[in-house]
């Protein structure tokens, strides 16, 4: 795998932002889920064709300032304040779970300024008849089985191994906790603060890819986005879960690819 | 040193394979395990009891906030306090301790500097104000308060209430979670300039500090006696000395769970089944609600964590389930048991050890019936308290206690008498 560049930018007077960059090509900014960052080959097969800037969400890694984000629309400000400082008008965004949300988020509120969608099995939604699962009240175990559909994937094996060591232990599960808890700040105690009122705003080419059997978040949630997004595209794919990137990688870095590069924009309205 | 009657208002009775079959007593216990013609005997049990404690010469009564709690029957203490304040106000001794409100959940916050000033002159100025942030179950959980939010909404709301308890003008309030052009709560507190705060804490670092900087009372409050608290009060004492600050144990205090009876063979008898209830079922909490993600500091992560991850920091019911019984218990000091003898000189052990001069009194245990709880606080009372009301006699509590008003405006109590 490539080793990517870190790179740590202040994007306004409150906030400084930790990045994983690497690849050449058009940029595409990558926002993780509520697990938090990582350099995974699904990022690594995206930066083979793309500049890939995956920032960390202030309160996590080495990004400061989430205590001045008061809520969601202070968030999108910040990723507008990120977008200025790397100088990009208008972007591809990719984001998984959380990531797809704010994703969300930022094409709902200024269209212009995101070229392209790419959503990996967003929250944001909840459907009070087919709950998702409450990633603030799991144990690590629960959580894995709903995330991932082989327990003995390497996948699985890679994202919930600790280390041996004490130390580093605690270390590790306080970098878990405090990802979380930055998260918690954007969908507690409920990922519904009001996307569904805003969705019908995105303009934006949209692809949505979805594992078909998504344990946290049920594939049911891609249609109310799908019913909602006037210019998206559907993908479930099976023989996943939560973290279908991963999971069924080929497919997924092959579809967004296409999707990335396809001749599919047309003038923001 | 001076001594709570405390009560948690337990649900006497869950059934007996309810560890087995149910998740949680915190935040899921199924409400159908609730008789409401059994909750009215309680509460009025334990209100008698309470009363009855005040006879007795406690110094305080006490009770608690908790939320979706089978052993917690308190959602809101402050209706219990103001039954309790009627008296209260006619008594030498007892004071008035709600310990707490948890201020984040009160919407506005200055919903306590009202609520808390009308027990405070119920009372007669004897009113003790608890500010605990509470549980992550009670406030993360149940009331839903953002995590990441909870420890800022905490101290704005406490800087809030103390404002309007210590300013005589109409102020306005502009904060980060709560504004309010007109803040000018009547009643204005009976004592001067505010009732004595304090301050429950499971033991984050933070609150050390909160605490002594403010000049409040910290209380340690576990179910897990003076042993397991030592680790707590040993960090306080020394933040205290490293603050500059005088050892006055009557800045702390801990919950300790108490139980007496004639012989200490007969309190085994008597308590046993009750204690064995209380951490079998009591302390039965699904690990997923133990704490929502941020609400222990990294700080506070960094002292505790490591106890959690090697597998040494254990709940009752996991305690129970390994085969701990009585014995245990009282060994492990988790409970003080026995005869008004053995009951006075390992509480004063306690007392010692951890330098405290409040000892918040867990006497009733889970399941006791009434008469039991009774005995319990009446052999405390008359066997165990005199032997120990002296300690401490070159320290001065009076920041940490209200001295009251009662005597000079005391009513008669039924409207009948003259």
């Amino acid at each position: 795998m490539a080793q990517p560049e870190e790179m740590q930018i202040q994007v306004n007077d409150d906030v400084s932002m930790a990045l994983l960059v690497a690849g050449e090509g058009e940029p595409v900014i990558f926002l993780h889920g509520a697990g938090g960052l990582f350099w995974d080959p699904y990022l690594d097969q995206l930066s083979n064709q793309f500049k890939v800037y995956a920032p960390f969400m202030p309160g996590v890694g080495n990004s400061t300032g989430l205590e001045s984000i008061l809520d969601v629309w202070g968030l999108v400000l910040t990723y507008y304040d990120l977008f200025d400082a790397l100088e990009l008008d208008s972007v591809n965004i990719v984001g998984h779970s959380m990531g797809g949300m704010i994703g969300c988020e930022l094409a709902a509120t200024d269209p212009s300024r995101i070229k392209r969608l790419l959503p990996i099995a967003p929250a944001g939604l909840f459907d009070i008849d087919n709950p998702m699962g409450d990633i603030f009240a799991m144990v690590p175990e629960d959580l894995a089985k709903r995330i991932i559909l082989d327990q003995e994937s390497e996948v699985a094996k890679a994202m919930f191994a600790l280390p041996d060591d004490m130390d580093e232990k605690v270390a590790v599960v306080i970098t878990q906790i405090s990802t979380l808890n930055a998260a918690a700040k954007f969908l507690w105690p409920l990922p519904d603060k009001g996307l569904k009122n805003r969705l019908r705003r995105i303009k934006t080419p949209t692809l949505v890819i979805w594992g078909k059997q998504d344990g946290l978040i049920p594939v049911e949630y891609a249609q109310e986005f799908k019913a909602k997004i006037p210019n998206m595209t559907l993908e479930i794919i099976d023989q996943a879960s939560h973290t279908v990137q991963l999971e069924q990688l080929l497919r997924c870095v092959e579809l967004s690819c296409d999707f990335l590069t396809a001749d599919n924009l047309r003038p923001a309205p | 040193m001076k001594f709570v009657s405390f009560n948690l208002m337990p649900y006497r009775e869950l059934p007996k394979d309810f560890e087995q079959k149910y998740e949680s007593v915190w935040v899921t216990p199924p409400k159908t395990l609730y008789d409401p013609r059994i909750g009215h005997e309680i509460y009025h049990d334990y209100l008698d009891a309470l009363e009855y404690s005040v006879d007795l010469g406690y110094d305080a009564v006490g009770v608690n906030e908790h939320h979706s709690n089978a052993y917690g029957l308190m959602p809101s203490p402050n209706l219990l306090a103001s039954i309790l304040s009627r008296k209260v106000r006619h008594s030498d001794t007892t004071s008035l301790i709600v310990l707490g409100n948890s201020l984040a959940l009160y919407n506005p916050p200055i919903r306590v500097a009202e609520e808390m000033a009308m027990l405070d002159v119920l009372s007669g100025g004897k009113f003790i104000a608890g500010f605990p942030v509470g549980t992550s179950m009670d406030t993360n959980y149940v009331y839903g308060v953002n995590p990441s939010e909870l420890r800022e909404r905490y101290y704005e709301a406490h800087d809030l209430i103390m404002k309007a308890w210590t300013t005589d003008e109409t102020f306005t309030w502009n904060g980060k979670y709560n504004q309010l052009r007109y803040v000018n709560p009547w009643p204005r507190v009976a004592q001067d300039p505010h009732p004595p705060v304090w301050i429950p804490g499971g033991g984050s670092v933070e609150t050390y500090d909160f605490s002594l900087k403010n000049n409040y009372s910290f209380s340690y409050l576990s179910f897990f006696g003076h042993k397991y608290a030592k680790k707590v009060m040993d960090p306080f004492w020394k933040r205290a000395e490293a603050l500059g600050l005088d050892d006055n144990p009557y800045r702390a205090g801990y919950a300790q769970l108490v139980c007496v009876s004639e012989t200490d063979e007969q309190a085994e008898k008597d308590y046993a089944e009750h204690a064995m209830y209380f951490f079998a079922k009591c302390m039965h909490i699904a690990r997923r609600f133990v704490e929502a993600p941020g609400y222990r500091t990294v700080a506070s992560l960094k002292a505790g964590l490591r106890s959690q991850l090697d597998g040494s920091a254990k709940f009752g019911s996991e305690l129970v389930g390994e085969g701990l019984g009585w014995k245990d218990f009282v060994e492990r000091g988790y409970i003080i048991a026995g005869s008004p003898d053995t009951v006075a000189e390992k509480l004063n052990e306690a007392a010692q050890e951890l330098h405290v001069g409040n000892i918040v009194l867990i006497n009733q245990v889970g399941s006791m019936p009434r008469e039991l709880l009774m005995k319990n606080l009446q052999m405390f009372a008359e066997e165990v308290m005199p032997k120990l009301r002296d300690t401490w006699p070159q320290y001065d509590p009076s920041d940490y206690w209200p001295s009251g008003f009662a005597d000079s405006y005391s009513t008669p109590d039924s409207p009948k008498s003259t």
